[in-house]
């Protein structure tokens, strides 16, 4: 995988932020809402503000003149591009508020709203609001995999497991839709296009989860990092872009390399955080050194147990010096040092983790292990997996999972070995990586994401079940039963808002 | 004996520890977890030896137990008198998963402390890091890799380690072609009143996956894959002294 060229230059900043920040005034500045051919200078400086602050979008390189370019052009004939579902005010990704936003401004016009995959099902009267629930409700689009497994890098794949529906609430796992019609429907949220040299960075030569050297990239022979996607169906951002054309998109015709090229090129440009902490001000500012711009310039891959810690970012805000805190009134200061103390919460604070596969099995750290947040968030400055990420933390399998009646139920039972923890027969709305693997042990694993511009892109969790920060907080003290104090949940939750 | 004496010439090493078989200690049980905090990966891993009813702390396993299975321990008595997990150390030691399904069961800590973490001898640098260039000369070797009992899975910071190690010689080394032959311990024995055998087909699933690894890490290696369902001991260092241990192997044979 090519990165970026050594020609990005850093970038100007006090200057450019002056001139191009958008969105957050009034007036005759362009909507915060990027749609598609509108022919717009993407700046190299972009921030929105958001409920927890301001996110900071960098273009290296920039400005970017979007008119012909495939990441903002309609490429397809449903009206969508890639920036529909992947808006820079957004961290790259959508949140649920954007999509509220378009569908009262547009009366559910938008191209967002696409039958193919915008509503719970093509065969819903798609004039209705409630056809579109789960994208309008939890962020969800409609995703379709194909069954059997076809194969995985290039492989074919005999899957050790059968899959029954249980329930289909919205009609898109029967009929012409579901297992016997060879299309199964999941739902997951849009993961944010950017930040991408780290998603795409490699620290070992092994996956650790599933017992083999890092698989080969079909195009460039090189080990790929196996962190792209809910369930890892794309090894590299080119078998993830046709994916995205012809699904999304509704393309007919193959991206032309020309496209693909810049296409490549963008993505690997864009770097988003949070700038300013509504509470906190400037997250580069007071000893601290996080936001978008270190990100941009900070080697990509490294495990932050051997290196720098991850969010260490903050470690300048865990003593400020009398003559700092003076500056600040009581409320940025206290909300400074918990941010301070939920870094170290993140890394320190233990609990023990258990029946989750891809870290209780089938890998040897034993069923429970003690650990924390870290563990699986372990690289520096992005909380994402070092190794290939797909563990198995509930969030979409029962028992785990919460109740959600709008979602398809799948029955899951394995043909060979059972499940080393669910058993043979497992419950769940998503299996996963075992739709791109064919193995009955990754049913439920999905692919970690990165933890970079979370204010900006509620709800959370690939299918949307954190409606906020705490929601997140929430689900793993259920799921992990941690004991967090009610103190150590809000240092969590003001670290997180600040990513 | 004499195949022992071969290999351990293929090998490069002369360790005799194998056949200090007299103290091994080998068990099936229900685990038990000591919820010890020293931090991270500091829970203690304990079972009880029917036999014997002697309690042996068993964390110092490569491969760790689930609480929801019964484990087969294989180990010998450590020279260290410390208990930081209530109870003598087995080390070395293997802990396998079996698909017997146990109780789980959970003891506080009862002011035992655990053992802090610390990163095992095995473990694999991150790939900026250049591996040093193996010296020369350069003739037929063979690179043991080890399993768990009945598995086929490359064991983290043991397996990888042993891998890179062998990738890197080869790499340096260019061999004309690589036999891979996996192993399995098919011979039925009983331990703790329960008939242990590995499958016969564990040794060619061992092989695939090892010669799978060996195809991603050094692409368009010639290379063989055979099976040996009866695999003998060897007293390779890298197996820690314990006989069961090496007898679970794979066998990457660089021939030039
Ligand atoms: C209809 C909404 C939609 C459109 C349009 C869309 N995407 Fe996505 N994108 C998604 C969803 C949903 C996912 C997550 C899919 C999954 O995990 O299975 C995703 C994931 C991605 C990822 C993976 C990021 C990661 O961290 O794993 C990349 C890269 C990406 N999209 C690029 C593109 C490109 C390039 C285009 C245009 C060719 C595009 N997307 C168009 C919804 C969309
Ligand atoms: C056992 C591994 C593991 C541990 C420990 C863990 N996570 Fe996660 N985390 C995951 C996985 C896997 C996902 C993706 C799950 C999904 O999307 O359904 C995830 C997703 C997330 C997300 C969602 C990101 C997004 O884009 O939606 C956040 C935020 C998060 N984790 C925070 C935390 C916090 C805070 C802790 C400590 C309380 C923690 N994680 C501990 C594995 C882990």
């Amino acid at each position: 995988m090519q990165l970026l060229p050594q020609r990005s230059l850093p970038l100007a900043l006090g200057a450019l932020v002056l001139a191009l920040s958008v969105g957050a005034r009034g007036g005759d500045t362009p909507d915060r809402w990027w749609a598609p051919g509108e022919g717009r200078v993407l700046p190299a400086v972009l921030d929105y503000d958001n409920a927890n602050g301001t996110l900071r979008t960098l273009v290296v390189g920039g400005p970017l003149k979007t008119k012909g370019h495939p990441f903002f052009e309609p490429l397809g004939p449903n009206g969508r591009a890639c920036v529909t579902c992947h808006q820079p005010a957004d961290a790259m990704s959508l949140s649920v508020a954007s999509a509220q936003r378009q569908w009262e401004r547009t009366g559910g016009k938008d191209p967002l709203f696409a039958a193919i995959d915008g509503s719970n099902c093509p065969t819903l009267p798609q004039q209705k609001r409630e056809s579109h629930s789960l994208l309008l409700e939890r962020g969800l689009f409609r995703i379709e995999r194909p069954w059997p497994v076809r194969s995985f890098n290039g492989k074919p794949v005999t899957p050790d497991f059968t899959i029954e529906v249980v329930r289909d609430p919205n009609g898109c796992n029967s009929g012409v839709y579901g297992p016997a019609a060879g299309r199964i429907s999941v739902y997951r949220r849009p993961r944010p296009v950017a930040n991408m040299k780290y998603l795409l960075a490699v620290g070992f030569p092994y996956d650790p989860k599933q017992g083999y050297a890092l698989p080969l990239d079909p195009d460039d022979g090189k080990p790929q990092s196996g962190n792209l996607m809910a369930d890892n169906r794309a090894g590299n951002l080119r078998l993830q872009m046709e994916d995205a054309g012809s699904s999304h998109l509704g393309m007919l015709k193959r991206l032309t390399p020309a496209q693909r090229k810049r296409l490549q090129d963008f993505e690997l440009r864009v770097f988003t955080a949070m700038q300013v902490s509504k509470a906190g001000g400037a997250v580069d500012s007071g000893g601290a050194k996080a936001g978008p711009a270190r990100l941009r310039d900070s080697a990509p891959g490294a495990l932050g147990s051997i290196g720098e810690p991850v969010w260490s970012e903050f470690k300048g805000w865990e003593s400020i010096p009398p003559e700092e805190a003076a500056r600040l009134t009581p409320e940025q200061l206290a909300f400074r040092q918990s941010v301070a103390r939920g870094a170290k919460v993140f890394r320190d604070k233990t609990f023990l983790i258990t029946d989750t596969a891809g870290i209780n099995s089938r890998i040897g750290f034993g069923n429970p292990v003690r650990n924390s947040c870290v563990f699986c968030h372990n690289m520096s400055q992005m909380g994402n997996d070092v190794a290939p990420g797909q563990v198995d933390l509930g969030t979409t399998t029962l028992p785990f999972a919460d109740p959600w009646a709008d979602l398809p139920l799948f029955k899951v039972t394995c043909t060979g070995r059972p499940h080393p923890h669910y058993g043979r027969v497992i419950y769940t709305y998503d299996p996963g990586f075992a739709l791109t693997s064919g193995k009955c042990a990754d049913v439920g694993k999905i692919t970690l994401q990165s933890m970079r511009g979370l204010s900006a892109r509620a709800p959370y969790f690939s299918n949307g079940l954190a409606k906020d920060l705490r929601g997140v907080v929430d689900y793993y003290e259920r799921r992990y039963s941690i004991g967090y104090t009610e103190q150590e949940k809000q240092d969590l939750v003001n670290l997180m808002s600040v990513l | 004996m004499k195949r022992l004496a071969v290999l351990a010439a293929l090998y490069g090493c002369g360790s005799t520890q194998a056949a200090e078989a007299g103290d091994l200690v080998r068990f099936v049980a229900c685990p038990v977890y000591r919820d010890t905090d020293s931090g991270k990966k500091s829970g203690c891993w304990l079972g009880d030896d029917r036999d014997t009813g002697m309690r042996w702390d068993v964390s110092q396993s490569p491969y760790k137990p689930d609480w929801n299975y019964a484990m087969l321990v294989e180990g010998r008595p450590s020279t260290d008198a410390a208990k930081p997990c209530g109870a003598p150390t087995l080390d070395p030691v293997r802990t396998s998963r079996l698909d017997t399904p146990c109780v789980q069961h959970m003891i506080p800590a009862e002011g035992f402390t655990g053992r802090k973490f610390v990163l095992p001898r095995r473990n694999i640098a991150p790939l900026s890091v250049t591996r040093p260039v193996p010296a020369g000369p350069y003739a037929e070797r063979v690179f043991p890799v080890y399993f768990e009992f009945d598995k086929d899975f490359l064991v983290y910071q043991y397996d990888d380690w042993l891998v890179d190690n062998a990738v890197t010689w080869i790499r340096a080394a260019k061999p004309k072609r690589l036999i891979v032959t996996g192993f399995a311990a098919t011979e039925p024995q009983v331990v703790s009143g329960v008939t242990l055998a590995e499958r016969p087909e564990v040794a060619g699933e061992r092989a695939e996956a090892i010669a799978e690894t060996l195809r991603r890490l050094l692409p368009g290696i010639v290379m063989d894959v055979r099976s040996e369902p009866s695999a003998q001991p060897t007293d390779d260092a890298e197996a820690d002294g314990l006989p069961w241990q090496s007898q679970r192997r794979v066998e990457i044979r660089a021939l030039f």
